[in-house]
């Protein structure tokens, strides 16, 4: 089986732009392209990962780049879009098909809560059920129930993340908030506050992805494998994300971030602790504490002391969202696992700068939403 | 299912509720149990929602039940939102009830009692809309009842 590589990448910055969709994503694939050294005439099949976008955008994206006649689809799986349309190109790539190809992750969002009626049924936004940040404080409240994890400990990864956008142009915010800051910034849902949860923004990602031989013959400086692209939806009762109307008190089926990483060690042949950075879904800060566990970095439960003892921290053994995650990038949600690819792929050429860690080789990025749409994407140089 | 003299009531969602819409003490979540694999989940379906296959009936969910977890939603969700204006926070939270099911639902008491393991019961009420009755749901705190009656 030939190994995938990504040999370009390239972002728009995420945040609120007075631009059209087109011009963002337009603007991040010239950027993958001009990464990978290839021109537009030379990709063989196109993906874009969206959600709040219009039938057919990809093609009217790329058309900016000059006259086309090759597939180009648009791919929607809630946060997860962007993991689902990089594995297609995977799979696309792996197949023998074709050998180049490029992942566009685009979106432009209104401001405010995502419109419910995209996921919800209408009675539940009637019974004022329509609210995201609620299931993921659900989730909060009985981990601290039954871990002892406390508001502070959440507040410490909010902290961390906005510390690390510090160094990152591409985030919406950029700016470091004090602990007390956060922990009085006022409650969205009990017990997650403000500048504890992300915002929908605009913002485009791109990469362009080859076969390994492909990459060699185009004389690639720095390719980075894609040792393993997976996205799954929760099992039955794996997962109250939204839009959730009943859980089962019985069943007990592994989350989704579960399946998906496990899917993606096996496949890999990587575990966990072989991992040297992670980019992963804060969609709301306590959202990573838990995600720490699904993803083998910690037993279950165990969660707040991985951010009390600093090890997610840059600098740390297992360094978690050093963009800033989406707490500061705020989540363009097509974009969003793009985008977090990007991010990883310069921490394995070694450009990351001050988000820099230290000799990465190998790394993780991981998306979940909606429906308990997960992807997992590893990467190694 | 319409007695004289009352408009026609309508569930806020087809097959979310089992018993006489025309009188409200004798209104039960409805649920779904699959004799296959054993699963309960809410509503009326004629698919189990876990193996798949035919084997459901349609069951009355129990009306009593305890908060396996919950949140205070402080700000006013987006849409078409149907609660007391002006807004008001209100407790939302997974009930677990008899029948090994969790129910995601509006909890109708003070804030500030809300806590895991509240003993709770289930509490249909009427919602006027476009002149039409709608039957609604929300869970309540026991003692409340004791204390109305
Ligand atoms: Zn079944």
């Amino acid at each position: 089986m030939s190994d995938v590589v990504i040999i370009g990448a390239g972002i728009h910055p995420f945040g609120r732009f007075d631009k059209s969709y087109e011009e963002l994503g337009a603007a991040a694939a010239a950027a993958a392209l001009r990464d990978a050294g290839v021109e537009w005439s030379q990709i063989q099949a196109a993906y874009l990962s969206r959600m709040y976008l219009p039938a057919t955008s990809g093609a009217r994206i790329l058309r900016r780049l000059g006259s086309t006649d090759i597939s180009i689809v648009d791919i929607e799986a809630a946060c997860a879009s962007g993991g689902a349309a990089l594995r297609q190109a995977v799979l696309a790539v792996r197949s023998g098909e074709i050998d180049l190809a490029l992942v566009l992750g685009c979106e432009k969002m209104p401001r405010g809560f995502m419109d419910p009626s995209m996921i919800y049924s209408a009675w539940q936004i009637e019974l004022g059920m329509s609210l995201n940040p609620a299931y993921w404080s659900m989730r909060a409240k009985r981990h601290m129930h039954d871990y002892g994890t406390t508001e502070r400990q959440i507040a410490k990864v909010a902290f961390k993340n906005h510390r690390n956008s510090v160094h990152n142009p591409n985030a919406m915010y950029q700016k470091e908030f004090s602990l007390e800051e956060i922990l009085a910034s006022p409650l969205v849902c009990d017990p997650i506050r403000r500048l504890e949860i992300c915002a929908p923004d605009d913002g485009a990602a791109a990469l362009v992805v080859a076969s390994a031989e492909r990459a060699r013959k185009l004389g690639a400086a720095n390719p980075i494998q894609i040792a393993a692209c997976c996205h799954t939806i929760a099992r039955y009762s794996a997962d109250f994300r939204c839009p959730a109307d009943s859980m089962s008190a019985t069943a007990d089926n592994p989350g989704p971030t579960e399946v998906a990483a496990n899917q993606a060690y096996e496949r890999s042949g990587l575990g966990p602790k072989d991992i040297n950075c992670f980019e992963v879904q804060d969609t709301d800060a306590f959202c990573e504490i838990e995600i720490y566990e699904s993803l083998g970095l910690c037993a279950l439960g165990e969660g707040g002391r991985l951010i009390d003892e600093g090890v997610t921290e840059i600098g740390g053994k297992a360094p978690v969202n050093m963009s800033g995650g989406l707490i500061s990038k705020g989540e363009p949600v097509g974009a969003s696992h793009v985008g977090q690819i990007v991010e990883l792929v310069s921490q394995l050429r070694g450009t990351a700068g001050k988000r820099q860690v230290e000799g990465a080789k190998v790394a993780l990025g991981h998306v979940l939403g909606a429906g308990g749409n997960c992807a997992v994407t590893i990467l190694k140089r | 299912m319409t007695a004289q003299n009352e408009s026609p009531r309508v569930p806020v969602r087809e097959g979310l509720f089992s018993g006489p819409l025309s009188d409200l003490d004798r209104v039960t979540l409805a649920g779904s149990r699959c004799s296959s694999c054993g699963e309960t989940s809410l509503g009326s379906k004629t698919l189990c929602a876990n193996c798949g296959k035919e084997t459901v009936r349609d069951i009355a969910l129990g009306t009593r039940g305890t908060l396996w977890t919950y949140t205070v939603v402080r700000h006013r969700p987006p849409g078409n939102y149907k609660g007391p204006e002006p807004f008001a926070p209100f407790g939302l939270g997974l009930v677990e009830l008899p029948e090994g099911v969790r129910v995601m639902a509006p909890i109708h008491c003070d804030v500030d009692k809300l806590k895991i393991g509240l003993p709770l019961r289930f509490k249909p009420y009427l919602r006027k809309d476009d002149g039409r009755e709608v039957v609604a749901f929300a869970f309540e705190m026991e003692e409340t009842e004791a204390a109305n009656v």
